[in-house]
């Protein structure tokens, strides 16, 4: 049963009333001809044909780019002087289960040993809405990866569409509790005796992808020169894109910027903190000039490996959510999914 | 069409001519074609081509795959426009002529992008490159598969692009800025446009070089802008308008209308177009005693 209901036509006043409190409200809206999350200030920029994002919104916790500290360069020394982080209070409206689930493999990796305040103090302040899937993609795979359309996890406050383009409200989490509750002049109490709900969409899960087989061949070392992998990985061009707009890939760099405009002098700079990502040739080259993944199947290995063993195994969370944003975005259409059939299928 | 392609690269291989035959397959769904390295002779049969062709292989051609390298002397399945790619490559010292073996395929035109087909070709979602394509039969080629296309392109350019030119052309320096600015702001830095080009092949891009750090790897406008800018400078005279490089692009940054101006440029400055004629080098590597300019004599 659900909790609440929620009419289309009030999205434009919950827009308002989280912007008045001084929140962002991010939403799936165009932007050069595709769906991507986007800050929003109206209920007009909603994109209503979306399958899900270009982007993922991992974003809003873990910045492509940020300033963590602040350095100058003087006679004695270089001075650091780090910046705090108080997050902001984020809505994320329309996200996808799939997409959910992710959040809950970034927050494993920084908190793991230390505690990245950049991406917790964020996260906290952050409410996911996620609504149903009533349309899916050759690039959908939830199903394969256990989740679906149906699933929760990782979502505050989940949403199912009705016929009319309203929605049945389920409180998820107690920060999606508290959230309708600040805002409980949308989300009225209940929903008209009328309301029908959209068919939800159930990607069919593809055949010969056995998790459990794919994670004990990961596991065993013999098989990491096992010639599948250039086989199976040989065309890929060592771009970013794959692990830019996944959601749960979450690697960076971190490096210096002279910030000699604006006022400053030379001396002055930024500490910043960017994404990086595993597929670049530079990722893993040492300084003297050593590359353990000297070849590109090497490096797509890793991404696979992280997804599929590492993250299982060491934080007992998903690596890989089924969103298929890899796929559709990769200029050589690399298809995990054939990669996960073709290693299940291996003795 | 099809056959002829898997019977020429089953006797390449047979013979030992090639060692791997770069192509085109199908994914798994035969919904999207994606490359294929075929190093077995049965394994021909998995080669197609068809207009959901858009990948320029010649990418693989470069130093930057140094596996594929070492698989031995390549054939590759090109359109003309791919061809060209090969050609500066070659004009560059990159790779001899006779380094590669290339199964040209006659093409009647691509689509833009591969999940815009539905059903038949339509020239609205093919790229401006095809409607003004005048390599549709292939040049410098060893073999050729497929019946001779007489199309002729149009006497002035047309398309999206050509049009998208004029426009921004017709804006004041500061409306010109803007819109690049604005476009380039949605660049995340993935270097999918530099990794997909088969001219960017240098080992270490001016991007990777930090010390110092000549362009921000931020995807701060500024980054982002020293990024764009210098990578559109590096092909000038030498980018083909492939369109790889936007069609990699994944958050839709129209750079298939830098590379078109700068080819434009380097055409009536130098009367030159890259990619047709492998002993030419390009412009800005020459110097030439009849240059129309005098600032350097
Ligand atoms: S690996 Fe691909 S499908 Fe899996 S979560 Fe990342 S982008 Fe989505
Ligand atoms: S798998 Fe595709 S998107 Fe990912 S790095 Fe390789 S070519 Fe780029
Ligand atoms: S169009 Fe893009 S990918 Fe093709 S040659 Fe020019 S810069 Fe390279
Ligand atoms: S492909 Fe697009 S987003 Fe990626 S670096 Fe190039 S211009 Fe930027």
């Amino acid at each position: 049963m659900p909790d609440n209901f929620l009419k289309r036509r009030d999205i434009g006043k919950l827009i308002a009333s989280v912007r008045d409190a001084g929140g962002r409200f991010v939403a799936p809206a165009l932007a050069a001809r595709q769906a991507v999350y986007k800050d929003i200030s109206s209920a007009e920029e909603l994109d209503d044909d979306y399958i899900l994002p270009r982007n993922s919104y991992k974003e809003l916790v873990f910045p492509q780019t940020e300033v963590i500290a602040d350095f100058t360069i003087g006679k004695d020394g270089v001075g650091l002087k780090g910046r705090d982080v108080t997050g902001r209070d984020t809505v994320v409206f329309g996200a996808r289960p799939c997409e959910a689930a992710s959040l809950e493999s970034l927050r494993s990796v920084f908190t793991w040993g230390f505690i990245d305040e950049f991406c917790t103090k964020r996260e906290d302040r952050l409410v996911v809405i996620t609504i149903a899937c009533t349309k899916a993609d050759g690039a959908c795979f939830c199903t394969t990866v256990d989740l679906s359309p149906k699933s929760v996890t990782g979502s505050d406050v989940a949403l199912s569409e009705t016929d009319a383009g309203d929605y049945l409200v389920h409180s998820v989490s107690e920060k999606g509790k508290a959230f309708i509750a600040k805002h409980s002049d949308v989300f009225k109490a209940k929903p008209s005796a009328d309301a029908v709900v959209k068919p939800i969409i159930m990607p069919e899960r593809i055949k010969g992808v056995d998790l459990e087989k794919i994670k004990k061949f990961l596991s065993d070392t013999a098989h990491y020169e096992n010639p599948v992998w250039p086989e199976l990985t040989r065309k890929c061009i060592g771009c970013g894109a794959c692990t830019y707009v996944c959601p749960t890939c979450h690697c960076f760099d971190i490096t210096d910027e002279a910030t000699a405009y604006g006022g400053k002098t030379p001396f002055e700079g930024e500490r910043r903190k960017n994404w990086d990502a595993c597929q670049f040739d530079n990722f893993t080259l040492h300084a003297s000039g050593h590359n353990p993944r000297d070849t590109q199947f090497k490096r797509w290995r890793n991404r696979f490996m992280c997804k599929f063993n590492y993250y299982p195994k060491k934080f007992s969370s998903k690596g890989c959510v089924g969103c298929g944003r890899c796929i559709r975005v990769c200029p050589v259409r690399l298809d995990i999914t054939e990669v996960m059939e073709a290693i299940s299928k291996r003795p | 069409m099809e056959n002829a392609l898997r019977k020429k690269a089953k006797e390449l291989l047979e013979k030992g001519e090639v060692k791997v035959v770069i192509g085109f397959g199908w994914n798994r769904d035969k919904t999207f074609t994606t490359p294929v390295f075929i190093t077995k002779p049965e394994d021909a049969e998995r080669l197609v081509w068809n207009p959901l062709c858009v990948n320029n292989l010649s990418v693989y051609l470069t130093r930057k795959f140094k596996d594929i390298q070492a698989l031995g002397r390549p054939a590759i399945v090109a359109k003309g426009c791919d061809i060209r790619n090969i050609l500066v490559l070659i004009s560059e010292g990159q790779l001899k002529r006779e380094d590669v073996f290339i199964i040209g395929v006659t093409c009647n035109g691509v689509v833009y992008r591969q999940e815009l087909r539905k059903g038949e070709l339509k020239p609205e979602i093919m790229p401006t490159k095809c409607h003004n394509c005048d390599v549709r039969n292939p040049h410098a080629t060893d073999f050729v598969v497929g019946d001779k296309s007489d199309f002729k392109p149009p006497e002035s350019p047309t398309g999206m692009v050509f049009n998208k030119i004029k426009e921004i052309d017709s804006k004041e320096a500061t409306g010109r800025w803007d819109f690049w600015v604005n476009e380039f702001s949605r660049c995340i830095k993935c270097y999918a446009c530099r990794q997909v080009c088969s001219l960017c092949y240098c080992e270490r891009c001016i991007t990777e070089k930090n010390m110092p750090q000549w362009i921000e790897t931020s995807a701060h406008p500024r980054g982002n802008l020293s990024w764009n800018l210098t990578r559109a400078m590096h092909l000038v005279g030498r980018c083909t308008f492939c369109g790889e490089c936007e069609r990699a692009c994944p958050v839709n940054i129209p750079l298939n209308v830098i590379n078109q101006k700068m080819i434009t440029v380097v055409k009536d400055a130098f009367d030159y177009k890259s990619g047709y004629d492998e002993k030419t080098h390009p412009p800005m590597i020459v110097f030439s005693p009849d240059d129309k300019d005098d600032f350097i004599k």
